[in-house]
């Protein structure tokens, strides 16, 4: 047998040089080498009707993007998993994303639970993190800038919704939350509005929402003797507790975020039930360039406001690539408020927006969801609020304040 | 709690919440007995149910009872392909594997359905009825049916196991299956339509959920763990003790409901669970071994 005559030494000076022609080799690849986006939208769980349509909203952006050219020449490769609207599986799937794809951003995460549990991730890797969650802790982390948030915060979502119930005469409302990062402040946001509407919060129920039944939960309603009642949780759950006041009996005001009653509720409840139903959510700018082209490409396909916010999510993420000329993390982090809220020329898509980018010129992004803006935690600033009730099968507006 | 109307609501609404249980439990408990590995995936096979009692009811018109035989007919089928096809070539890997593989195939099971049916809610064709009042408890007519309709099923069971030759032979085998096979019991015949009849009340508890609620996916997923809870209590593969234990776990989380915060009621089931382990391992009517 011959002895092999490799030295520790030829060994590693081996390996190191193998190393140093592949990281040379990465770096000549880099100026076409794909732009990677990853997206985790809640394909399934109590997300599940609205992650398909916001993972869409995204796709084609970015083949748009993509027709117009790409980043500075460098195509964008979108990678996706499913957070199954859970922070395990949420986690999981940003760890694939972000150590196996390598992806540069992250969008489209829905719940706030999974939002809390990735955001840690993204920060320590420098990856910019794209948000449609509500709750008010998510902004409240130290992000170090890495967290956009397109929704109204829970804050302002209670408080608004707060005043309006008290504008139009509550004084007597049943707080029914499911159990959420943002169950708890949105009972003291209630409580203090309330009071200064001349109202009161006259129960104030958690629940947990994998329940089959609420049988007990609408008791307690029942007997609190309130007005209104204000159902702060998910469509699965806010379908079985309206059934359950029905039966009940309960006549007060039936009150709920939008994303909780949809036009799914319809199926699975008949009118009797649903008519009177009064949702709100914060509106997709309705009147906008960037949402009548998002309507159109959706087609038959009703958009709804995080499809808007996934939209925009996108194309701010593509925008501050360009804008940067480079697409690390940080560097998109960095420009995401100059293509949003400088003074530049205003544009609603990514088209339009990476050619006056490639042309040297300072762009002003106005999105499907709204003027996107950010204050210097993240968070989303001037979007307004659609209140709508339902009626015989759909929703009219009622107001939009 | 204010006065003794209040716990007499509790007690019903957890008699009711039990009820539905049961079927579920005592289908687990029935493939227990006989092939002694816990199938998880009876909560696909409630969700299996769900849906093929919606279609039957909402797509074709049938009425309740005749969509709970859909219900009960695709279950059994689904379980019975399923176990055919994924669980029975692992036997010899021990009840251990089995088990695994059947946690891995209620994932599969659900997403065949989230893929022929979606994401959305759906609801069956009935007229949503108000409740009943009695002196201050409120009764819901849908759920006194349901309770009727779970109660029916397991009445069949029994009758099934008492008094026909196939339910002697079933008991034969899952008593002593060495002694049912030398008698002549086919033990594969017998855990064929245990599987059957199993994951068929799987199906039936599951629609029972989908006609008080709504139905998607998560149907049978969101009511695994009780129905798990219920089996153990009761004792694992003894019959009337998943009937029991789903009762106790029933009775138990509406208790909880009004003892402790709400956002604490799925406890109830672990406790349940752990308190049974701790002072009576075989359960309540588990045979001692």
């Amino acid at each position: 047998m011959t002895k092999l005559n490799t030295t520790r030494r030829t060994a590693l000076l081996g390996t190191a040089g193998a190393l140093a022609t592949f990281a040379i080799g990465g770096r000549a690849m880099a100026q076409n080498d794909p732009i990677r986006f990853g997206v985790l939208p809640p394909l399934t769980g109590a997300g599940g009707p609205y992650g398909p349509a916001m993972l869409r909203a995204i796709q084609q952006v970015v083949e748009e993007a993509n027709a117009a050219g790409g980043v500075r020449g460098r195509p964008i490769r979108l990678f996706f998993e499913d957070d199954q609207t859970n922070p395990d599986a949420g986690v999981r799937g940003a760890r694939k994303l972000i150590d196996v794809d390598r992806v540069q951003a992250l969008m489209g995460t829905w719940a706030s639970s999974v939002t809390t549990a990735v955001a840690p991730l993204c920060w320590e890797n420098r990856v910019p993190l794209f948000t449609v969650s509500g709750a008010d802790s998510i902004t409240l982390l130290p992000h170090q800038g890495f967290i956009f948030r397109t929704q109204p915060n829970s804050r302002l979502q209670i408080a608004t919704a707060g005043d309006w119930l008290a504008g139009k005469g509550a004084r007597r409302i049943y707080h029914m939350a499911a159990q959420s990062p943002f169950a708890q402040s949105s009972q003291e946001v209630l409580t203090e509005r309330m009071r200064a509407g001349g109202g009161v919060v006259s129960g104030f129920t958690i629940y947990e929402r994998e329940k089959t039944a609420f049988r007990s939960e609408v008791d307690a309603i029942m007997r609190s003797r309130s007005d209104t009642v204000f159902l702060n949780g998910y469509l699965p759950d806010v379908t079985i507790l309206l059934r359950e006041l029905f039966r009940a009996g309960f006549d007060g005001r039936r009150f709920t975020m939008a994303y909780a009653a949809n036009a799914n509720t319809f199926q699975a409840l008949p009118n009797e039930v649903t008519n009177g139903l009064i949702t709100f959510q914060p509106s997709p700018d309705l009147n906008s360039g960037a949402f009548a082209r998002l309507k159109n490409r959706f087609g038959a396909t009703e958009v709804d406001p995080y499809s808007a916010q996934t939209n925009d999510h996108a194309t701010m993420a593509i925008l501050a690539a360009a804008q940067a000329g480079d697409a690390s993390g940080t560097a998109i982090r960095d420009n995401v408020r100059r293509v949003t809220q400088g003074g530049g020329e205003t544009v609603d898509n990514v088209t339009d927006g990476l050619r006056a980018i490639t042309a040297g010129r300072a762009v002003n992004f106005d999105g499907a969801s709204g003027p996107v803006s950010f204050d210097e935690r993240g968070d989303i600033q001037g979007t307004k609020f659609r209140f709508e009730a339902a009626e015989n099968g759909s929703f009219k507006l009622l107001e939009l304040a | 709690m204010e006065d003794w109307r209040d716990l007499a609501q509790v007690l019903l609404n957890g008699v009711m919440a039990g009820s539905v249980l049961m079927l579920p439990a005592i289908g687990f408990n029935c493939i227990f007995a006989v092939l002694r590995y816990p199938n998880f995936a009876v909560a696909g096979f409630a969700t299996i149910g769900a849906f093929a009692g919606w279609v039957a009811n909402a797509q074709w018109g049938m009425p309740a009872g005749l969509a709970l035989l859909v219900a009960f007919l695709a279950a059994g089928a689904a379980g019975l392909l399923s176990e055919e096809l994924a669980l029975k070539p692992l036997r010899p890997a021990g009840p251990l594997t089995v088990a695994i593989a059947s946690v891995a195939l209620t994932i599969l099971l659900e997403n065949i359905i989230r893929f022929s049916f979606g994401n959305d809610l759906k609801g069956y064709d009935l007229p949503i009825l108000r409740d009943w009042r009695f002196d201050g408890i409120r009764v819901s007519p849908q759920q006194l049916t349901n309770t009727a309709y779970a109660i029916g099923a397991a009445g069949a069971l029994f009758a099934l196991l008492a008094f026909t030759r196939l339910g002697r032979a079933m008991r034969a085998v899952a008593d002593n299956p060495t002694l049912a096979d030398i008698k002549g019991v086919d033990p594969d015949r017998i855990a064929r339509v245990a599987v059957f009849i199993g994951a068929g009340l799987a199906g039936f508890g599951g629609m029972l959920i989908g006609l008080d609620t709504s139905i998607d996916p998560l149907t049978g997923f969101r009511v695994v763990l009780s129905v798990f809870a219920a089996a153990v209590v009761g004792g694992l593969g003894s019959i009337p003790g998943a009937a029991l234990g789903a009762m106790v776990v029933g009775v138990g989380e509406e208790m909880a409901g009004v003892l402790l915060e709400p956002a604490y009621r799925t406890v109830t089931a672990f406790l349940a669970i752990l308190l049974v382990l701790m002072f009576r391992p075989s359960g309540l009517l588990g045979a001692r071994n």
